[in-house]
């Protein structure tokens, strides 16, 4: 793999989280050990209430009640003050969610914006750059709509660009399809795909067994813990994604869908 | 952070923009707050400016003698002191002759007022003011003579000079001079009538336009023999003699009096303190209700801010999983409020002016626009802003991103 690099980009240890008190209490997470490289597609599939989701904001800086050792590029994130949280979520780490979560009261071009106040950039740079992130995904006629005035494939397509805005090394993208159409989630997953080439690190939570196929390693969850942990993509099928145009993809993808239906296969068991 | 705050201010005026009936409800409440400080303190500002303007035209060297000890005005506020008018009057005939030897004494002249009916062709309004004092008077004060003389030295004692208001009111004209009236059924004849001064808030604490002066010794006869002094009035030969001649009074007075200070010796800003129970009475009234406006505004503030924060609950996480630190969210809703009771707060000053320059119609003295007043303004709706959206603030603040993120789902 070309973009792995000598520290683990995310390293997660014996993970915990619980939920309730006494006899109500119960494992969302229940001893996860991960470790992800730099430059990784991981989806990340399993039952609802399986701890995909929790295992995500843990991740992402945002649920910091857990049990056991997260390690952030090397670093223990119980270690890192909530200020510097908040930078790293600022300028590490971009989310993707299931149901976009625009602000409502912002139009498009803010919205896209919105990261780079926290990072300290002026106004007009905000917009310059929301705007040239906004033209990488052909939303630039769209800069001054509001949120509710666009389509799903749309607004995800935003979210995902204000993601990206502050040139984040991990994104975090929870269910980004799970309310678009066939059409609309391969637009979605054609970006991620794009991203993941750029050398991001990308972890997707994820219903949908077909998207595995886009993932270089595929994991799944069950009751808080790993079940299987896949990696699929070898530098050959990496090579062939660059060089060929769709007839060879597809071909690929087979493979690789063959290769989930089977992992599912075993689950079902 | 400079630019961050740019970023919430922008997002504060949006947010206030979009829900304007609200906000300007919200608002209303520092409006009627600051508007009632505003409108006090400019009107009793102005009445403070005649005083000091009289006490400057005098050149800065007058002592103004008066009976009791001093007390801090604002005090007559909470504590009923209304037993004062009638303790007996501390300042005696003797008192005056004694001070009267002091050297380095330009001018002095002595107040006593009497109550009584002043008739003539109508009988005076009731809050006439009958004034006993010497020729000197007008030395120091410098009423303007509309017609005839002021009181003089070797003139016939029942003489009278009166003020333009109670000549219309008993003779129905300006031209009273060569006329009688009678002061508690004494006669007297009219030497002179005074132009319209309207200035009843004077360091005499004399209504000039409404009294009728007569000569000490009258009044001393009207008083069953008995001079009561309200105030002296003493002007220095020169400046420099000024701190000497207060020390010398002090001393003179303190020896008559037996050692005891029953009397104040006021000059310069001292004198323009309005003593005036009344005034002071209703500037308190208004600042109460002026306070719990605020106090009432505030919790609207409080309310609004917290209801704000309940709808945006949401971005608060997005906000937060974006990478907005507490401290950022704190802020953004802070400057929020903050811009609510400035909003408020500015509209409320000139409300509060308007209001002083309606009143002022009714009064003698016009409101006075200041740079005290605008900082009072100012630091009452930051007080209000910050002391109000505090709490709202840091309820957005320490919100949990995920529980925030999942809010209406």
């Amino acid at each position: 793999m070309a973009t792995t690099a000598k520290t683990p980009a995310i390293r997660l240890k014996n993970l915990e989280k619980r939920f309730g008190i006494g006899d109500a209490e119960t494992f969302a997470l229940n001893g996860v050990n991960l470790t992800i490289r730099n430059g990784e597609f991981v989806a990340i599939m399993g039952p609802s209430g399986c701890g995909k989701t929790t295992l995500l904001n843990i991740i992402g800086l945002l649920d910091t009640s857990y049990d056991g050792e997260y390690e952030l590029d090397g670093v223990l994130a119980d270690s890192i003050s909530k200020r510097k949280q908040a930078k790293i979520r600022s300028q590490q780490i971009g989310f993707i969610f299931q149901n976009f979560n625009l602000v409502p009261r912002l139009n498009i071009i803010e919205n896209v914006a919105l990261p780079l106040a926290y990072k300290g950039i002026g106004h007009t740079k905000r917009l310059v750059m929301a705007s040239e992130i906004l033209e990488t995904f052909h939303l630039n006629e769209r800069e001054y709509y509001m949120p509710h005035q666009l389509s799903g494939g749309q607004t995800q397509r935003v979210a995902i660009a204000r993601a990206l805005v502050n040139q984040p090394s991990i994104i975090l993208a929870d269910e980004p399809t799970g309310n678009l159409d066939s059409r609309a989630s391969y637009a979605i997953m054609e970006e991620l795909s794009a991203l993941h080439k750029q050398g991001k690190t990308i972890l997707m939570v994820t219903h949908n067994p077909r998207l595995t196929t886009y993932a270089s390693r595929v994991i799944t969850m069950l009751d808080g813990q790993i079940d299987t942990d896949t990696k699929v993509v070898t530098d050959l099928a990496e090579e062939a994604l660059k060089n060929s145009k769709l007839p060879k993809k597809t071909r690929i993808n087979k493979r690789r869908q063959n290769k989930t239906a089977r992992a599912s296969k075993r689950k079902r068991k | 952070m400079r630019l961050l705050i740019a970023h919430h201010l922008d997002n504060a005026l949006r947010s206030i923009r979009s829900s304007r009936v609200r906000s300007f409800l919200t608002m209303l409440g520092v409006t009627i707050g600051v508007a009632s400080v505003t409108a006090i303190l400019s009107l009793s500002s102005g009445a403070n400016k005649i005083i000091d303007h009289q006490i400057s035209d005098l050149g800065g060297n007058i002592i103004v003698i008066r009976p009791g000890p001093t007390t801090d005005p604002l005090n007559n506020l909470y504590r009923g002191q209304l037993q004062r008018d009638y303790f007996a009057g501390t300042l005696t005939e003797n008192d005056l002759t004694e001070i009267s030897k002091l050297p380095n004494i330009k001018t002095i002249s002595p107040i006593m007022m009497l109550s009584g009916a002043i008739k003539a062709n109508n009988s005076a309004k009731s809050d006439s003011m009958i004034v006993a004092t010497t020729p000197e008077f007008n030395k120091i004060t410098d009423l303007e003579i509309h017609e005839g003389q002021f009181l003089e030295n070797g003139i016939s004692s029942d003489t009278v000079v009166i003020g333009s208001d109670l000549s219309r009111g008993i003779f129905n004209s300006d031209s009273a001079v060569g006329r009688k009236l009678t002061i508690r059924n004494q006669a007297f004849t009219v030497i002179g009538a005074l132009e319209k001064t309207d200035t009843p808030v004077n360091y005499n604490l004399i209504d000039t336009d409404n009294a009728a002066f007569i000569n000490l010794s009258v009044g001393k006869k009207l008083n069953q023999d008995v001079i009561q002094i309200q105030q002296i009035n003493v002007v220095a030969q020169s400046t420099n003699d000024f701190d000497k001649l207060i020390s010398d009074i002090e001393r003179t007075l303190q020896k008559e009096h037996s050692g005891e200070k029953d009397f104040s010796i006021l000059t310069g800003q001292k004198i323009s303190q309005p003593t005036n129970r009344f005034f002071y009475t209703i500037t308190g009234f208004i600042t109460a209700i002026a306070a719990i406006s605020l106090v009432v505004g505030g919790i609207g503030i409080m309310n609004i801010m917290l209801v704000t924060v309940a709808e945006r609950t949401r971005e608060i996480g997005i906000r937060k999983a974006l990478g907005a630190s507490n401290r950022d969210i704190m802020w953004q809703f802070l400057i929020e409020s903050l811009l609510i009771s400035l909003i408020g707060g500015a509209l409320g000053y000139d409300l509060g002016y308007l209001i002083a320059l309606i009143t002022s119609n009714a009064l003698t003295f016009n409101p006075v626009m200041s740079w005290d007043i605008a900082l009072v303004a100012l630091a009452i709706s930051i007080l209000m802003g910050v002391v109000f959206g505090l709490y709202p603030a840091i309820r957005a603040a320490r919100k949990d991103p995920i529980e925030s993120l999942h809010e209406y789902d």
